[in-house]
């Protein structure tokens, strides 16, 4: 099957010659990639077409084409997640980048995005004028809408909470071409508010993994932003040596050791209930390695990691925490002196950290987790703390069975991203195999799945993925949705529940 | 060896999508109109025109699943390697992604499919007349006026290039003018021919071998040790691309390489060069992807990658940027009386290019016009009165675009002004 030539020439009649092309070379750049390149696009293939609207109206207009020559087309940005790969033939891909219209409205404090802008565009015009965003830590290159309604979390989730609350009025194209208007906009001309009136449908944009354009296309949204402190955000340095330098007068960094999980969760609370802290999260000694090796090649980072495992003095777990004088200098000292005071209380040391920053204002560095080489694995739970504890002693079970041909971690912590003062969390577990072990990784994910080992979200081991009663049934809820939403399966099929294939021998596809 | 595709594979496959490379490195963003940094991705938008689409090309060339087809060609020729991918990108991992772009423009022309027939046309005059613009040979060194009075025989060898040479008279004045300012002897030759950038950065290794082999025998019969430049692509020509194709490092190359910047800034500091002329102008710097972040020493690696991508033997990582010729500019530049430096939101490493690089300026000239206008916008948004830049193709780019776009603005190469300040 091939596109028909008619449904070519009515998509270039809308975007005009310049913004489409079938071209093959073109087609093989829109597909395969993502961070979990190699593992989990082994079976996508190039889209049909890339094609760049311009405007919501335009994505209106591709939608109605592709309903009427019964296309499946996906909704892309910036493509670092391997959600938006086609993996059935000739998908329209439509890259949002050209849409990059970003209007701020200080006195109301919300911005109105459009796909095509990123974090690094939104965050550098809100420092100047003395606001802020936060920034996911898979880089400030995302997509601050995409961003938004799939999970929506970053460090500074601690304090400013979670991403998809704080998405306001929104412009949505439905999978057969409708424009759906939330919020103030469904009755205004204003982005101002989120909710109603009527059925609240933004609850659909919400959630751990979004919809990950299978329920169409959002073309604007109003998301919150906050007031921030003044001061100077200086950057310094030549690549790949650059950083943020910060205003020590009303920012600080802070490493807190604690000596146990159970007394680094209970230390995390405290903090929350103290409502101190811009950001609280755990480091894992993974990702220490990884910070400080960037620059230095993989040898040199396997070389360290081996040295760390074989060292029996690896007890503490260090929690990072930045403190804020967010309304005065006055309030930065407060919040230091409670911080000792919870790290005294739960026995723990703290050391104060350089007042720079890599990763969170301007996120710069998340990436590197690449360098080390082999496949990335990485598994993400959201949950509260305490539940963490359980999960993680879970994972490191099963990731026990499974090294190798995992990459032996040491039985180390996973990330804690501690965020709304301690009420949630973010669990991430890293880990990573090598190219010449996928096979064995593979043989291994069939004999979890024969054994019914649900590991959650895995970004690698799909069909151990959990579904059904062990999630809630939320999968059912959400295919129900989508055959009402998109009855002809085309808005980036199968998403959003996509459950794992098997031949005939039970292996996935 | 180093323009091998399949030498490469293992830095096309490391490729995650993650798009970094289109964003000036994040720490130094000033705003949204200058945070994106790859041209062809800026004025293009699909994936293709940009470092990740062309990885995925690599590999399907690769792995024989694409042929080269038009769109491919236009979007390989019209990158101009300016080399902000390869910084950017090197700033988290280790892929080489330049050199697959450059490998892939060698494996464009080893198919027949490439380069463009402007690039041909530029091959046929360097081998016929040793310069890109087909003028004879025998005007090459016309740009000596009487008050200059280069050596018979000196250390330095002054390798003006075919732009200062035969287009841009009054950069090689000012460069020999500074050098006698300074009493620095230096020598010019009747026997330079073209550098050759231009057939390295269009994939034509094999005649691109042939100029680097003539010009260092001319160099080695001149019985010069130092090669000093006025021109960023002939720097890093002479500094990085010879000795990558010759299958050597920069350091056990027989001579030692200077841009007239690096020069200049070791005079004034030595005391050398003083400046007492004032020159009341607020002006910018822009950085030459070639002098600056394209400028690193070449390194040669050649092993196996193992299990985690760990090379064997250890490889030395080039990053690209850090070691690039940034701060003597400016610092010549702040030393002037009268002059106020302004940075634009896009500097040193982070540099838009202005165009010209690769021959796009030869076969897209309307692509390379609105990427040097893209700069203008840049320096016009600080309030600067002049650009000053340190190539010769930098400052044909921007005359032309200031002169297209009908903005009030002065464009000068470094030289012109340490010369005006001097004389």
């Amino acid at each position: 099957m091939s596109i028909p030539k008619e449904a070519y020439k009515a998509l270039e009649n809308i975007v005009g010659p310049e913004w489409i092309s079938d071209d093959p070379a073109a087609r093989i750049a829109d597909h395969k990639g993502g961070y979990a390149t190699g593992v989990v696009d082994d079976r996508t293939i190039p889209p049909g077409i890339c094609i760049q609207p311009g405007s919501g109206e335009e994505v209106q207009q591709i939608t109605k084409v592709a309903n009427r020559y019964k296309l499946p087309f996906i909704p892309t940005s910036t493509f670092f997640t391997s959600m938006c790969a086609p993996t059935v033939q000739d998908v329209i891909m439509m890259d949002l980048k050209r849409m990059d219209k970003l209007e701020i409205n200080e006195r109301d404090q919300y911005v109105i995005v459009e796909p095509g802008v990123s974090y690094s565009m939104l965050q550098s015009e809100l420092l100047k004028r003395g606001l802020l965003t936060f920034v996911p830590t898979c880089g400030a290159q995302a997509s601050v809408l995409a961003n938004h309604v799939h999970c929506g979390d970053a460090p500074f989730g601690w304090r400013m909470g979670l991403g998809y609350r704080r998405v306001l009025a929104t412009e949505w194209v439905l999978p057969n071409g409708e424009m759906l208007k939330l919020g103030s906009r469904s009755y205004l001309k204003e982005y101002f508010w989120g909710e109603g009136p009527g059925p609240d449908l933004k609850a659909l944009l919400r959630g751990n993994e979004g919809h990950e354009g299978g329920l169409g296309t959002i073309t604007k949204m109003a998301v919150k932003i906050f007031s921030f402190v003044p001061g100077k955000f200086t950057p310094k340095g030549i690549q790949p040596k650059t950083t943020l330098l910060l205003p020590e007068e009303r920012l600080k960094w802070f490493n807190c050791s604690l000596p146990s999980r159970e007394k680094a969760v209970d230390f995390m609370y405290e903090l929350g209930r103290c409502e101190i802290g811009l950001m609280v999260s755990t480091i894992p000694p993974l990702f220490r390695y990884v910070a400080r090796c960037r620059g230095l090649g993989p040898g040199e980072f396997w070389k360290r990691w081996k040295e760390y495992g074989e060292n029996p003095d690896r007890e503490a777990i260090d929690v990072r925490v930045m403190i804020i004088g967010w309304t005065s200098e006055k309030q930065l000292e407060y919040e230091e002196k409670v911080l000792k005071a919870v790290v005294e209380e739960y026995g723990g040391k703290m050391s104060a950290a350089p007042a720079r920053d890599e990763s969170n204002f301007l996120s710069a560095d998340a990436v590197c987790s690449w360098f080390i080489g082999g496949r990335f694995l990485s598994e993400v739970y959201f949950e509260s703390l305490d539940c963490g504890l359980h999960t993680e002693k879970d994972i490191r079970r099963i990731s026990k069975l499974r090294t190798p041909p995992l990459a032996d971690t040491w039985d180390t912590p996973m990330l804690w991203a501690a965020y709304e003062f301690g009420h949630n969390a973010k669990q991430e577990y890293l880990n990573y195999v090598d190219d010449s072990e996928v096979e064995a990784l593979r043989a291994h994910e069939q004999a979890c799945r024969e054994n019914d080992i649900k590991i959650g979200a895995s970004a690698i081991m799909e069909s151990t993925k959990m579904f059904g009663p062990y999630w809630h049934n939320y999968d059912k809820r959400m295919e129900e949705l989508k055959a009402i939403f998109d009855p002809n399966n085309l808005s980036n099929p199968p998403k959003p529940i996509e459950r794992p294939l098997f031949d005939e021998q039970g292996r996935t596809l | 060896m180093a323009l091998q595709l399949e030498n490469l594979r293992h830095d096309a496959n490391s490729c995650i999508r993650c798009s970094m490379c289109k964003f000036v490195d994040m720490v130094w963003t000033q705003s949204a109109r200058f945070a994106r940094q790859c041209p062809i991705n800026v004025r293009y938008k699909f994936n293709l025109y940009s470092a990740p689409g062309l990885m995925a090309c690599a590999r399907a060339i690769m792995d024989g699943h694409l042929e080269f087809t038009p769109k491919l060609l236009d979007a390989l020729y019209k990158c101009t390697l300016c080399g902000a991918c390869d910084v950017r990108c090197k700033r988290n991992l280790d892929p080489e992604i330049l050199s697959v772009i450059e490998a892939l423009k060698a494996r464009a022309v080893e198919s027949g499919k490439g380069p463009l027939p402007e690039h041909t046309k530029i091959a046929e005059n360097i081998a016929k007349n040793n310069n890109r613009y087909g003028l004879p040979h025998e005007s090459r060194l016309k740009w000596i006026t009487n008050d200059i009075k280069p050596s018979k025989k000196a250390d330095i060898l002054f390798f003006v290039g075919c732009a200062a040479s035969y287009a841009h008279h009054e950069i090689a004045r000012s460069t020999a003018k500074i050098l006698m300012h300074s009493k620095t002897d230096f020598m010019v030759s009747r026997e330079e021919s073209c550098c050759g950038y231009l057939l390295y950065a269009t994939g034509q290794v094999d005649a691109f071998k042939k100029q680097a082999e003539r010009n260092i025998d001319m160099v080695s019969k001149s019985g010069a040790t130092t090669i000093l430049l006025s021109c960023a692509e002939g720097y890093k020509t002479w500094k990085v691309d010879y000795p990558k194709v010759l299958g050597k490092e920069t350091a056990n190359m027989p001579y030692k390489v200077i841009h007239i910047v690096e020069h200049m800034d070791q005079e004034v500091k030595k005391g050398s060069l003083k400046f007492n002329k004032s020159i009341p102008l607020k002006i910018t710097y822009h950085d030459p992807c070639n002098l600056g972040r394209l400028s690193e020493p070449w390194l040669v690696w050649e092993g196996t990658h193992e299990r985690y991508g760990v090379t064997n033997p250890p490889k030395t990582f080039r990053r690209d940027g850090h070691a690039g010729v940034y701060e003597q500019p400016r610092d010549i530049l702040k030393s002037i009386p009268g002059i106020e430096l302004l940075e634009m939101p896009r500097a040193r490493d982070n540099a838009w290019c202005c165009g010209a690089g690769a021959g796009v300026d030869a076969a897209f000239p309307e692509f390379a016009s609105w990427t040097a206008s893209e700069r203008l916008e840049e320096v016009i948004s600080i309030g600067a009165e002049a650009i000053v830049t340190s190539c010769p193709a930098c400052k044909d780019m921007f005359q032309k675009a200031v002169q297209s776009c009908g903005i009030k603005l002065k464009v000068y190469d470094i030289t012109e002004i340490i010369n005006e300040v001097l004389s």
